[in-house]
């Protein structure tokens, strides 16, 4: 129901609408003047992490108005942005260990900024349990993404399955378009090792997830 | 203020969070604790001492803020916070209830108004900042009616635009925007339930519960605090208080949740 149940929604003030709806500012000026009080409202403990409420271009792409749809043009340069963002890890091996992969996906810390300070760990967390359903019997798990349940059973372990796993941790929109899920390893929250340790608990047969 | 009985209420709480894993189906116990602890919502003490405080002489100037403007006139508090955030002529600046009260609270009270932003989020199990109380107080005086904020003047239609475009604005190392988590039905981080923003009934209810006591916390939490605690998890900066972000998504949600009944405290979990 995201359907523009308010696109009009002037006409339920009666001061506004005898003005009408055409007197809200458009769209180009709305970015201009947004960008600007962005740019205002925030503090960080240094410059470097002000950027971060700086957009790429896939995440300005990504952050349309209400239900309006990508255009296939823009879908495609979204997927090219991410191809060109995947980095592999140098020793080539794309399935870590299972057991660092599993406390990885049940540490939702790392990285906030608060009271002029930020969470800095050696690595941040992987945040997995915040959005799916992990192993059989886990109750405090999210839903916003798939349940991850028994993963490994139905795709395998297969190099071309451990391949498409580090790409969808790395930077999901490489095959889901502007996916609700974070680019973990092209925005560096996750290092390439710590993906393959999530590839391992997502496909090894002996991971808690698959058994 | 009567600190003791808040605390056993968070701590009543707190053991029937971690009851809740026992619970049939995620959620349940949750939801269980929540009834329980709503029929005698502890914020009921900070809306006491906001009303003291609404009434006292206080600050450089021995004012009491009896002569405020929320929107309505001076002192015309019944119904003024369903009418927020507006523009106002004084200050030339669309405003929310906080941004509001310390305008009053800078100019009729003489308060130091950097003092006043760095004190306005208090402490998880504090006595709470006298904002909080303040602002919880104002807000009940709109209790049953509905909301209902303007976009008659151009900068409150600027604002709402704003909101709009920041709400669904991603960015940063989880490329979360509000939308991401707040534009569906049924969802949840881990166990907590999130509210569908993009639908009348679920932002109804948002904009129709804040200032809060939060359970978690201890104490009563203000729209202010939503949004900044927001910014932390999606790991971005810091939210200004009283920043023109944080104007613009109160101006956007609050229009969006038009109709609802104000129902002030509210509790969360």
């Amino acid at each position: 129901m995201r359907a523009g149940w308010w696109k009009c929604i002037a006409a339920s003030v009666p001061a506004a609408l005898a003005l009408g709806c055409a007197t809200f500012p458009d769209a180009a000026e709305t970015r201009a003047s947004a960008e600007k009080i962005v740019s205002a409202s925030f503090t960080a403990p240094s410059p470097q992490l002000l950027k971060r409420l700086e957009q790429d271009r896939a995440q300005r792409l990504c952050s349309k108005v209400e239900d309006a749809a990508l255009t296939q043009e823009e879908a495609a340069e979204v997927i090219e942005l991410a191809r060109t963002s995947i980095q592999y890890p140098a020793s080539g091996k794309l399935v870590g260990n299972w057991k660092i992969g599993e406390a990885l996906a049940h540490d939702g810390a790392g990285d906030r900024i608060a009271r002029g300070v930020l969470e800095k760990r050696k690595e941040n967390g992987g945040l997995c349990q915040n959005c799916h359903a992990l192993a059989r019997g886990e109750i405090n798990v999210g839903n916003v993404g798939p349940a991850l349940t028994g993963f490994g059973t139905k795709r395998g372990n297969s190099p071309e399955t451990a391949k498409y796993v580090y790409e969808k941790v790395y930077n999901s929109w490489l095959y889901f378009p502007c996916s609700n899920m974070p680019r973990l390893g092209a925005n560096k929250h996750l290092t390439s090792d710590q993906i393959t340790h999530l590839v391992a608990y997502l496909i090894d047969p002996q991971s808690p997830l698959n058994r | 203020m009567p600190t003791r009985p808040i605390r056993v209420a968070a701590l009543a709480f707190a053991c029937l969070c971690s009851a809740a894993s026992s619970a049939q189906s995620p959620g349940e116990g949750l939801e269980i604790g929540r009834k329980m602890l709503v029929e005698d919502n502890p914020g009921e003490l900070w809306l006491d001492r906001g009303k003291r405080l609404y009434h006292e002489k206080r600050g450089p100037k021995q004012a009491s803020l009896e002569q405020c403007d929320f929107g309505l006139g001076p002192g015309k508090l019944a119904g003024a916070a369903a009418r927020l955030p507006r523009y106002f002529a004084d200050t030339d600046r669309v405003q929310d209830l906080e941004s509001r009260l310390v305008t009053c609270m800078v100019r009729l009270q003489g308060f130091d108004q950097a003092a006043l932003a760095k004190s306005a989020i208090s402490a998880p199990l504090s006595d709470g900042s006298d904002i909080e109380s303040l602002a919880l107080y104002v807000t009940s005086r709109s209790n049953g009616m509905k909301m209902d904020p303007p976009l008659a003047h151009a900068k409150e239609r600027e604002m709402y635009k704003m909101g709009e475009y920041l709400f669904h604005r991603r960015s940063g190392q989880t490329d979360f925007a509000c939308v991401t988590c707040h534009g569906e039905s049924g969802k949840r981080i881990r166990l907590q339930d999130l509210i569908n923003m993009t639908e009348p009934a679920g932002i109804q209810g948002v904009v129709s519960s804040w200032p809060a006591y939060r359970g978690s916390h201890g104490v009563v939490r203000t729209m202010q605090w939503r949004l900044y605690d927001c910014f932390w998890q999606m790991r971005l900066p810091e939210l200004t208080y009283l920043s023109d972000v944080s104007i613009a998504l109160t101006t956007y949600l609050h229009r969006q949740g038009h109709g609802a009944v104000i129902e002030v405290p509210g509790f969360k979990r």
